[in-house]
């Protein structure tokens, strides 16, 4: 199957008017020795239905239907039919970016109720339409936070996951960028009150990557009088249930968003998303939809602040992001607003139940170091074994039991209860993981 | 015969508004459902629990799933026209694929499963790999970069790394061509390097001889696409890769143009050292209203071990995760836009050798038809033959009838076909660029030159003012100045503006 529409006519109609006599003229012009004269050596074309039994065969490969404790910023979380049909629409599926503003107002509305829908959940003043993840929007959190201080050192707490720091060291240039990590201590704050004038940002995470929670207010407004701005990764799917980071004062908040609207995918495509100040607009990485009127004064949908982006400001541009995540921002609007006020309380609030419930459980075999600070994840320290001899023990008994986290130089498992997870699920998961570690 | 790439007869209604879901809110609406909680409902206590709702709107399902089709019937796409928007590549994506990304097995698994207990999934990544590297003419790959941007941005971060583990710190300049996609300057210099731009001739290749006077010890590489951005092919490619290596600079291929030449020419042949492919554009995975995409990065084997990771290895019967040694880290939470790089593998695997192989053949045919119809009615910015996508320009119009290439892409849209890209490359004066892809019958490209002519003709004749084009759509031209001047990103802002200040 090809998909080129064309017969041999319409291809000896083509020739003729361009006045070729073969398909190979039209590369007259390129060097012999880089024109290719085979065929590409990969096998012959297959059918759908060929494929159908290939593609299971290989699906077949992946252990399959293992419970998930794993978390870490992807959920096990519900997807409704409803948000997995209505963004496989092909108008949404199939179009470009939104440049071309009257022919493209499905999409410029979706993404601007995704982004209002962020910054309400989050009670900040404004989104923008969608980065490429988590990971990614931590990035570009810190360089606005570098532009905006032009200081040149960064702090980030031993509660982002690993992941992000990875992805953070990566792309921030550290030749002209410092950057160290803060433990978790009493000094927490004052050391950071007495460190110099230096620091850009602080990161933090919420839930942090060993699952604990705590409230910001006070550090933020601690370091606002330093002019450092505080960055917040978030797990949005916990906000029907813990209070929102605007309420907690921070510069700008970065979230995962697997867990509202996309299926859990090996880890993508998933969506970033991207919340700060209005004081910040015009330092905003990626797209930005806004609100406006056409010629006949009808309300209107546009691409907006262009003029930061790469088309157009090339090496100066805020950031060099193209395409993003647009269909997955689609998804994570239509999930919010199927879920709505009671149903995003729901489901955060069986995850934190169930989450209990099983830590509760364990307690009395395990030590669990997080004394239940957590709402949905907590660290299950498996004594004399290693968190991946037990993941590969309880993956045989049908469980994804979680994932190694490492705390103060000692490897943990991490647990993630979804709302998904029923009594049965949970009581089976702690009889398979004593006998995995004790029996 | 009829164009099948013609979509004017979409039922498009204009003038009334569609509310936004916050509109349609009402409080006690809902549409979700969960089981009743099946564990003990404890006492939990935490300052940082919350005791009032998000605020979010309360909607019934149908009231939701009604909304947005509304919305997507507000919105042009692959499944409904023509869509020649130059340098996006917007070719038909099959259905099929997306079945086969719709399978439980791949779509349920938790990035962070072990390599053991993922076998399915590394197996399509050493499957697309295996094609990628024999289509792109290079040796190893990492899936990382989840769009082209990132691509090209983790292309220029091995630069960086290979240059300072041979302690060539001194060599801190890219250069990119004058008609380069922004994301090029914009990658350089979030990478850490200076961008200098090489004119583009009279030809529209790159200037041999300026590039040949600017380049000295301090490049570092160049980035290129070829055909590059004004559908041409670099013929003197050859030796813009010797005078680059001749500094020990490297060579970036932009896959963005990859369509043109899959089965006719290869970049690793070329004498590109590092190219990114764009999955979303060359192997039909759906743009998705502007993303997801996929960006893989592929090098010669020296360059290997600067890979970002984790990459796949076979490791006996296993196909493991490992991080190469001198690895630049990582560019992606995970490992990228699996979904998308699944979809592509279906792809490829649906075309086969008979399908890849004529690939370009068949993407480049169309266009140089193209152009020769569109060209009675606007005449090509160059003569060269064309690749997989050509650039014409409007400048004579605006000085005769003050008409821009703005103009004619929203006359298009009012008659049923998407815009080509316009104003872009930056080179070129009143530019629209066409790219009609493999996908398109010869009558869709008929009617679209037809359909061009008539605009032209009725410009002349003085039959129509498309300056105020399109009257058909949902919407008129809107006003982007009230837009970046008031910043509403979020309902209720704009309700809130001064009605006088709306109003100017």
């Amino acid at each position: 199957m090809t998909f080129t529409p064309h017969s041999s006519a319409d291809i000896k109609t083509m020739l003729d008017e361009l006045g070729l006599s073969s398909h190979d003229d039209l590369f007259n012009h390129i060097p012999k020795e880089l024109y290719l004269s085979d065929d590409i050596d990969i096998e012959e074309s297959k059918s759908e239905l060929e494929l159908i039994e290939y593609f299971n065969n290989l699906s077949n490969k992946n252990i399959q239907d293992l419970v998930c404790f794993a978390g870490d910023g992807h959920y096990d979380t519900y997807l409704p039919h409803t948000v997995k049909s209505l963004t496989m629409r092909p108008e949404f599926m199939t179009s470009y970016t939104p440049y071309q503003a009257e022919v493209s107002q499905g999409v410029l509305q979706a993404l601007f109720e995704f982004q209002s829908l962020v910054a309400d959940l989050t009670d900040m003043d404004l989104a923008n339409a969608s980065l490429y993840d988590g990971a990614t929007a931590v990035v570009e959190a810190i360089s606005m936070s570098i532009t905006k201080t032009k200081r040149a050192k960064i702090l980030i707490s031993e509660g982002l996951n690993l992941r992000s720091v990875e992805t953070l060291k990566t792309i921030i240039n550290t030749d002209e960028i410092s950057i160290e990590v803060l433990k978790y201590d009493k000094d927490f704050i004052h050391k950071l009150v007495a460190t110099n004038d230096e620091i850009a940002c602080v990161v933090f995470s919420l839930p942090t990557c060993h699952g604990s929670v705590q409230d910001y207010l006070e550090i933020n407004e601690q370091l606002k009088e330093k002019g450092i701005m505080s960055i917040c990764l978030i797990d949005p799917s916990l906000l029907g249930v813990i209070k929102s980071p605007g309420t907690m004062g921070f510069d700008i908040v970065v979230a995962e968003g697997q867990a509202l609207g996309s299926a859990l995918s090996f880890g993508g495509p998933t969506v970033g998303w991207f919340a700060t100040k209005k004081e910040y607009a015009r330092l905003v990485p990626g797209r930005l939809i806004g609100e406006t009127i056409d010629k006949d004064n009808n309300k209107a949908y546009v691409m907006t602040l262009r003029a930061r982006e790469q088309d157009i400001r090339r090496a100066k541009a805020s950031s060099n992001i193209c395409t993003n995540q647009t269909l997955n921002a689609i998804g994570s609007a239509i999930h919010l607003s199927w879920l709505g006020p009671h149903g995003l309380r729901e489901m955060g609030y069986q995850s934190m139940q169930k989450a209990h419930y099983l830590s509760d459980k364990l307690s009395s075999n395990f030590l669990l170091p997080l004394n239940n600070n957590f709402i949905r994840e907590f660290l299950v320290d498996v004594d004399t074994r290693t968190p991946e001899e037990v993941i590969r023990k309880m993956s045989k008994k049908g469980y994804l039991a979680g994932i190694s986290v490492k705390k103060d130089n000692k490897k943990y498992l991490l647990v993630a209860v979804t709302e998904k997870r029923t009594k049965r699920e949970l009581d089976g998961y702690a009889d398979a993981l004593q006998e995995v570690v004790y029996g | 015969m009829v164009s099948g790439g013609n979509a004017s007869s979409i039922p498009l209604i204009s003038g009334s508004p569609e509310p936004t879901i916050k509109d349609l809110s009402s409080k006690g609406r809902k549409a979700y459902n969960f089981p009743k909680l099946d564990v003990p409902d404890k006492l939990i206590k935490n300052n940082i629990l919350r005791e009032d709702f998000p605020n979010l709107p309360e909607v019934s399902e149908h009231d939701l799933v009604m909304h947005f089709t509304r919305l997507a019937h507000r919105n042009f796409a692959v499944d409904l026209g023509s869509y020649p928007l130059g340098s996006c590549t917007m070719k038909y994506n099959p259905r099929f694929a997306d079945s086969i990304a719709a399978i439980p097995a791949f779509t349920e698994t938790h990035p962070a499963t072990p390599d053991y207990l993922t076998q399915g999934n590394l197996s399509v990544l050493k499957e697309i790999q295996k094609i990628l590297l024999e289509i792109t003419g290079m040796e190893n790959i990492s899936f990382q970069p989840p769009a082209g941007a990132s691509g090209e941005l983790t292309g220029l971060l091995m630069i960086r790394a290979y240059h300072k583990e041979k302690g060539n710190q001194h060599k801190n300049k890219i250069i990119v061509p004058d008609s380069a996609h922004g994301t090029n300057p914009a990658s350089a210099s979030m990478a850490g390097f200076e961008v200098l731009e090489v004119p583009t001739n009279s030809d529209g290749a790159v200037d041999i001889e300026v590039l040949n006077q600017i380049v000295d010890d301090t490049v570092a590489g160049l980035m290129l696409t070829n055909p590059n951005t004004a559908g041409l092919f670099e013929t003197e490619i050859v030796e813009i890769c010797k005078i680059i290596h001749s500094v020990d600079g490297l060579l970036y291929y932009d896959g963005a143009n990859l369509n043109a030449i899959v089965g006719v020419s290869r970049p690793g042949d070329m004498g590109f050292d590092i190219v990114h492919t764009n999955l979303h554009k060359t192997f039909a995975t759906p743009h998705g209203g502007g993303g997801p995409g996929a960006g893989p990065v592929a090098v010669k084997s020296f360059l290997k071990d600067y890979l970002p990771g984790p990459v796949i290895e076979q490791v006996n019967e296993e196909i493991k995760w490992v991080y190469p040694s001198k690895s630049i880290g990582r560019m992606h939470g995970y490992h990228g836009n699996f979904l998308v790089i699944l979809r592509a593998l279906v792809y490829m695997l649906l075309l086969g050798k008979e399908g890849l192989s004529n690939l370009g053949k068949m993407a480049v045919l169309n266009a140089r038809y193209l152009s020769l119809k569109i060209e009675e009615s606007i005449p090509l910015a160059y003569k060269q033959p064309c690749m997989h996508e050509f650039v014409v320009t409007v400048k004579h119009l605006k000085k005769s009838h003050q008409i821009r290439a703005y103009d004619v892409g929203k006359a298009l849209l009012d008659r049923g076909y998407h815009s080509p890209t316009i104003y872009f490359p930056l080179i070129i004066e009143e530019a629209l660029m066409f790219e009609p892809t493999e996908t398109q019958t010869i009558d869709t490209l008929n009617d679209l030159a037809d359909t061009i002519a008539s605009i032209i003709k009725d410009v002349r004749d003085g039959l129509v003012d498309i300056t105020n084009a399109p009257f058909n759509l949902p919407i008129s031209r809107p006003n982007e100045l009230i837009a970046a001047k008031y910043l509403t990103l979020k309902w209720g802002d704009f309700e809130d503006l001064d009605i006088d200040n709306r109003m100017e």
